[in-house]
């Protein structure tokens, strides 16, 4: 049989722990009752001083002890909208104001951002665009001012004679300036557009260098021999014709130009 | 003039709301329970009333942590109880103090010593009351406290333990070691006399 501990019989006597186990195994093992008995005793026993009794005004008069160190609690401020669910629901709406700001500048900013690039772009396409046609105008126009000169030159030097240097002279003097003009022209010249005002262009480029910069000036052969070279070529007869079809060109560039600026 | 009509809650309430004198009427209403318990834990009628001007005060301070729902008469009551035990567990024992003890293996017991007053006169006076005390000076003051709390003010050990900050097993525990060390030096001076 197991007895019952001193920690059982203790909260047996304050009315705790099993009740009814305990009290079963006390009415059936005398030395479990005895030693129980001693406990209740004991405890019996134990009647401590009452306090002392205190006046009628015992509370009345620890308040007014207390009272005056005592400070009063601030009166609460009114609650913005009322507090609780009203405080709750106005957080709450804030959030949403706060989100939906967020979100609606986030569209405003990229719609503005959208448009800056699509002007940005389109102010890009009409430099690109709108220049060409203009460039090829002043091309064509510098173009026909150099054939033109160019043809001059040409029709001199079939003609020059070398033994007569008022002649010689300003031939290579006209050359040297032609010289410049024709590299600015065979730089702009497309070659894949009109391989014929290219080739045109070679050629006039290395006439007007023999005639420019010739070493010691334009003797008879060196001139007999830029002579044959030029009829032999035929170079006289393509920048007449590359000069006669110049008008086209100025018209196809203007039709661009208007293309480009609708 | 103090307002003694007001209900605990509305007292509460009024004091949160700016009228300090509303507390008069929770400190007449259960200022004598607060001596009482102060009293049991304490052992003495000054330490009890310090306690009771040491509690209601804290309690005041700490009106807006408390619940509505809960009940002030056993909030205040905890407050009380812990400052009890925080006035008897920082104090320390005088050694000139009436009652000193030591622990004697030869007689496997507890000596108590008293220079003003032996057992054998307390016995004789028939202040048995008296004895209990010196016995009860034996004990730490959480098992003082448990004791207390649940031999006269009849608390359950829940009770306790919430009131004294503790856990229940820990009250429990308090309690047992309070009545075993009450009887074994009970006994012993019963044995002496």
């Amino acid at each position: 049989m197991k007895h019952l501990s001193e920690e059982e019989m203790i909260a047996q006597v304050y009315g705790e722990g099993d009740k009814t186990t305990a009290k079963r195994h006390l009415e059936g093992c005398a030395e479990c009752s005895k030693a129980y008995a001693g406990l209740q005793s004991d405890l019996a026993e134990m009647k401590f001083a009452d306090p002392p009794e205190l006046d009628a005004f015992y509370g009345e008069r620890v308040w007014a002890s207390l009272s005056g160190s005592l400070h009063a609690y601030r009166a609460p401020k009114r609650k913005w909208l009322g507090g609780g669910v009203w405080r709750g629901l106005s957080y709450a709406a804030a959030c949403v104001l706060l989100l939906a700001s967020a979100f609606l500048g986030g569209r405003l900013w990229e719609q503005k951002r959208a448009q800056k690039a699509a002007e940005i772009s389109s102010r890009q396409k009409q430099q690109q665009v709108v220049p060409v046609p203009h460039r090829e105008r002043v091309v064509v126009v510098v173009l026909g001012d150099h054939l033109d000169r160019s043809e001059r030159l040409l029709m001199e030097l079939t003609h020059a004679d070398a033994g007569s240097p008022e002649m010689i002279s300003p031939l290579r003097d006209e050359a040297r300036s032609l010289l410049a003009a024709n590299h600015i022209c065979r730089q702009h010249a497309r070659p894949h557009d009109d391989p014929e005002l290219a080739t045109a262009l070679d050629r006039l480029d290395h006439l007007l260098d023999e005639l420019a910069n010739q070493p010691g000036g334009l003797d008879m052969p060196t001139l007999t021999r830029l002579q044959n070279e030029t009829n032999a070529y035929g170079l006289l007869f393509e920048v007449r014709v590359l000069r006669s079809r110049l008008p086209e060109r100025q018209a196809a560039a203007a039709g661009r130009t208007k293309g480009g600026t609708i | 003039m103090l307002r003694m009509d007001m209900d605990d809650h509305a007292a509460i309430q009024a004091v949160l709301a700016g009228d300090k004198e509303a507390y008069a009427a929770l400190v007449v209403r259960h200022s004598r329970r607060l001596y009482r318990v102060a009293f049991r834990i304490t052992g003495n009628q000054a330490d009890a009333e310090d306690v009771v001007q040491e509690a209601l005060p804290r309690g005041y301070r700490k009106l807006e942590s408390f619940e509505s729902r809960s009940d002030f008469g056993t909030w205040i009551y905890r407050i009380a109880v812990r400052c009890a035990l925080d006035r008897i567990g920082g104090s320390k024992v005088d050694e000139s103090s009436r009652v000193a003890e030591t622990t004697n293996r030869e007689q496997n017991g507890v000596q108590v010593a008293d220079r003003e007053a032996g057992p054998e006169r307390l016995l004789l006076s028939g202040e048995i009351r008296a004895m209990q005390q010196i016995a009860m000076h034996g004990l730490s003051p959480t098992e003082r406290t448990a004791f207390m709390l649940r031999h006269l003010e009849d608390l359950t050990t829940e009770e306790i333990a919430a009131a004294m900050g503790i856990e229940p097993s820990a009250a429990k525990q308090s309690v047992f070691r309070a009545v075993q060390k009450l009887r074994l030096r009970l006994a012993t001076l019963r044995v002496k006399i």
